[in-house]
């Protein structure tokens, strides 16, 4: 028998014209927890995705407990003892826990489902890795970290030993994470073995025994926890020298450029998603909205935006009522916008990198000539903005389809920051991009704050809300839960109110 | 434009499987499928009568396509163009009937003028229904056309009718000036081709086109940077419509010279097949309108010299659409061009 569970050798992988992996390796031994990491598009997800026989390898090889398996199938995978947690929950809304977990592997009795096995057997694995699931509630009444705990039940009720968790701490606050390691180190303990892919390096060198990099399809090198640091493999993950935390400018806030007041919105499925919220902007300063994602802070941007109605309450964009404006007259009333799906809303996919950049001024001057587009003079202003923005490749022509995630970003950015309005939101700047990205557009937020613009910052990473916010504000279930000043918040606080747990007396006091 | 050629080729691809397949039909009927092929470009080309003929059927589906075509740049399924047609029709009759203090060339204008603005309204109610209402265009635009075709045989039948034995008006004072007699291609093709020119002109170069492509592509994202998706969509709706309504006004000005009940049967959806096989490109969908024109014309010749049923092109037709549907079909070919080129 080898020495390895997981044996992939000498990967490729493409879709189209796109190289997802290009020389990919991984090795998994038993009882490990080996992270994958890499930036966006380095190709980690793929080649978990390979291994789980989601789509077929094009080159390479692929060995399970030292068998090679020439064509893997989800369904070999699973009868092979592999199974998957996805970034994007596999689960049906409106079936209980335990309907989901035994899904497909029901346990029969005669024609009908025998529930006290199934749930004799779910118990079992519950109690042995000491989680907190309610096996009689639906998947829509549960949190995102116990819909979590439900995908890992159901790989272990399918004889996983292999556990692949793709960027599982991605949805999570910080308490939910560390219940989820205590979960993984159980599982290891256990003799499992686990692959956790992530990009954030301080869980990587938390939970892991052994860590692999990747970067642009390609296999860097494995290291071990003991012998590495964060910044060498944040070095192996860009193949550079990066700095995350760029020292905060101070600046005087000045008048208040956003005004939200006692605003009610609703959202998608219930009516007021947002109940009651108050908050305002100066011009030069950042002001940070943490919360789990999908406790409102969409639906109060969107409202902001002009983009959903108010129910009621007002709000003020430079001393000016928005309730009843278009869109396109928040916009002119001094509102840039980074929204937080660049696929849908940011971007028009369809569409080149300069007709991207001037979205927002089609039909102004200079970029037309009475009705007619001026392709010249967008052309030359798309070149500038690639220029100062870094926008790679550097063809303002091309289709934006084929741009990776962080230069898709810098395309909104620097659409956004160049029309210079008064007030900046940035919903999830730097979702989804890779570090290099990550750390140019925090930088253009200091400068945008800096040359005072206002700026109001959602994010779902703490870090991000930490290093870059002068205020902070907490968001929980559509409600403000608390705020504090940048200097008196941290991991821990910020963390418990994101959960909805009340700030300790002294955070209370500090509020702005 | 590698990707045009790319396109070209696939079309071109389509049309010989779809060809191919319908020579098996042939077969199987016992006929030779060569000489129902001739005789069926004989029918279309042989003589001036014929190739006069060919172009006359041509005219109106140039515009139909790209009725539809701009329609669907937006995002919209407008299978209203048919009823459109009639109502320009009706329209173009009406006013080229009575307005006749007006002198000819003026009256000319005007007959466009209002068969358009009429069928512009028409596609105004579906366009509205789907924008504010979220009812679908598809369903309205099929009921509607029902609509169109009763009253325009109502108006012809009843208020407006010459009083012979079939439905029709009386015949309108100003004429498009016909050629190639005696068929009945007339001078409403130039204005056809004109127009498909400006409408390729309009999507491609002005800010009107970037916006419609901006919410037919990504309403969401047309929103966000405050271009109103409705407000879009119900512009190229109506503009789809006067499109339609125009290409009405010349069938009855140039090739009838009186509103004919039922004359539209078959354009708009033609107009719509074309539009479609070519995935909604403007400038391939004329190059499919007079591949499907061609097939008409000379399906009545191929059904007189060989014993082919004229039917067959119909069958031609739809293998045609369902070729040109299968996305996946000449993929092959890329994925071993691809292989090549790595190695």
């Amino acid at each position: 028998m080898s020495e390895y569970v997981i044996e992939m050798k000498d990967i490729v992988k493409s879709f189209g014209n796109v190289h997802a992996v290009r020389n990919g390796q991984f090795t998994l031994k038993k009882g490990e927890i080996h992270s994958l990491i890499g930036e966006n598009g380095a190709g980690k997800s793929t080649m978990m995705k390979l291994l789980y026989g989601m789509y077929p390898i094009d080159d390479g090889s692929i060995r399970i407990h030292g068998d090679h398996i020439p064509s893997i199938s989800p369904k070999i995978a699973i009868e092979k003892g592999i199974g998957m947690v996805h970034q994007e929950f596999m689960l049906v809304n409106e079936l209980t826990v335990l309907e989901n977990i035994i899904l497909g592997f029901e346990p029969r009795h005669g024609i009908t489902i025998d529930f006290d096995k199934a749930r004799k057997t779910v118990e079992q694995y519950i109690n042995q890795y000491g989680m907190d699931i309610q096996l009689g509630k639906k998947i829509n009444q549960i949190s995102v970290g116990e819909a979590q705990r439900v995908e890992i039940i159901k790989t272990l009720t399918r004889g996983a030993n292999v556990i692949i968790l793709d960027e599982p701490t991605a949805v999570l606050t910080p308490q939910e994470t560390k219940q989820l390691f205590v979960i993984l180190q159980n599982l290891r303990k256990d003799g499992k073995s686990l692959v956790f892919i992530s990009h954030k390096l301080n869980e990587v060198m938390e939970i892991s025994d052994r860590i692999s990099v990747m970067r642009q399809g390609n296999y860097i090198g494995s290291v071990s926890k003991e012998e590495t640091s964060p910044a060498e493999l944040a070095k192996m993950m860009i193949g550079r020298e990066v700095f995350l935390n760029i020292e905060k400018t101070q600046t005087k806030p000045g008048e208040k450029v956003l005004e939200v007041k006692d605003v009610w919105v609703s959202g998608e499925k219930e009516i007021s998603k947002i109940r009651g919220v108050s908050l305002d902007v100066r011009a030069g300063e950042i002001v940070g909205i943490a919360g789990i994602d999908g406790n409102g802070q969409s639906e109060l941007i969107e409202a902001i935006a002009g983009l959903r109605q108010v129910e009621k309450g007002s709000v003020l964009l430079d001393g000016k009522e928005l309730g009843g404006l278009s869109p396109k007259q928040i916009r002119k009333a001094g509102l840039s916008h980074i929204p937080e799906d660049r696929n849908t809303r940011g971007l028009n996919r369809s569409m080149s990198i300069k007709e991207n950049l001037i979205a927002v001024q089609v039909g102004e001057a200079p970029f037309c000539k009475g009705v007619v587009r001026d392709d010249k003079e967008t052309l030359e202003y798309a070149k500038q903005l690639s220029e100062v923005f870094d926008i790679r490749p550097r063809d303002p022509e091309i289709s934006t389809q084929s741009l990776s995630g962080g230069n898709a970003q810098k395309v909104v950015v620097a659409r956004e920051v160049s029309i210079g309005g008064k007030l900046l939101v940035a919903s999830q700047p730097t979702r989804g991009v890779d570090i290099g990205a990550i750390e140019s557009i925090r930088k253009i937020l200091q400068e945008v704050k800096a040359k005072g613009m206002g700026v109001l910052l959602v994010s779902a990473d703490l870090e991000e809300i930490l290093s870059l916010s002068d205020r902070i504000v907490v968001m929980h279930e559509g409600r403000i839960t608390g705020r504090l000043k940048a200097e008196d918040a941290n991991e821990d606080n910020l963390g418990l109110l994101m959960m909805g747990g009340t700030a300790s007396a002294e955070e209370r006091g500090s509020t702005t | 434009m590698n990707v045009a050629v790319k396109s070209i080729q696939k079309i071109l691809l389509t049309m010989l499987l779809a060809l191919a397949i319908g020579a098996l039909f042939i077969l199987f009927i016992g006929e030779n499928p060569l000489e129902a092929y001739g005789a069926l470009l004989r029918g279309a080309f042989n003589g001036k009568l014929k190739i006069g003929t060919t172009l006359a059927s041509f005219t109106p589906l140039l515009l139909t396509s790209c009725a539809f075509a701009v329609a669907a740049k937006a995002g919209a399924f407008n299978v209203g163009v048919e009823g459109e047609v009639f109502l320009g029709g009706i329209t173009a009759a009406y006013i080229g009937i009575n307005w006749t203090f007006l002198p000819a060339p003026v009256l000319m204008i005007v007959c466009f003028l209002g068969a358009m603005t009429v069928a512009a309204l028409w596609a105004l109610i579906p366009a509205v229904l789907k924008a504010y209402y979220r009812v679908s265009e598809v369903c309205v635009t099929i009921l509607m056309n029902s609509v169109a075709l009763y009253i325009t045989s109502y108006l012809v039948s009843g208020p407006m009718s010459a009083g012979v034995a079939n439905a029709q008006s009386l015949p309108v004072t100003v004429n498009l000036p016909q050629f190639m007699k005696p068929s009945s291609v007339n001078a409403g093709l130039f204005i056809a081709l004109i127009t498909v020119v400006f409408m390729i002109w309009v999507l491609n170069k002005t800010t009107f086109g970037y916006k419609v492509k901006t919410v037919g592509t990504n309403p969401s994202h047309a929103e966000y940077v405050g271009i109103s998706p409705k407000k879009i969509f119900i512009q190229s709706m109506m503009l789809s419509g006067a499109l339609g309504g125009m290409a009405g006004c010349i069938e009855v000005l140039g090739v009838h010279g009186y509103f004919l009940n039922n004359f539209a049967a078959g354009l708009g959806s033609n107009g719509m097949l074309a539009s479609l096989i070519v995935k909604n490109n403007l400038i391939f969908a004329p190059f499919m309108s007079f591949f499907l024109a061609v097939l008409k014309s000379g399906a009545m010749g191929m059904q007189q010299s060989t014993g082919v049923p004229k039917s067959i092109v119909d069958t031609i037709t739809a293998v045609f659409i369902i070729v040109a549907t299968m996305e996946l079909l000449f993929q092959f070919k890329d994925k071993k061009n691809k292989k090549e080129k790595s190695k």
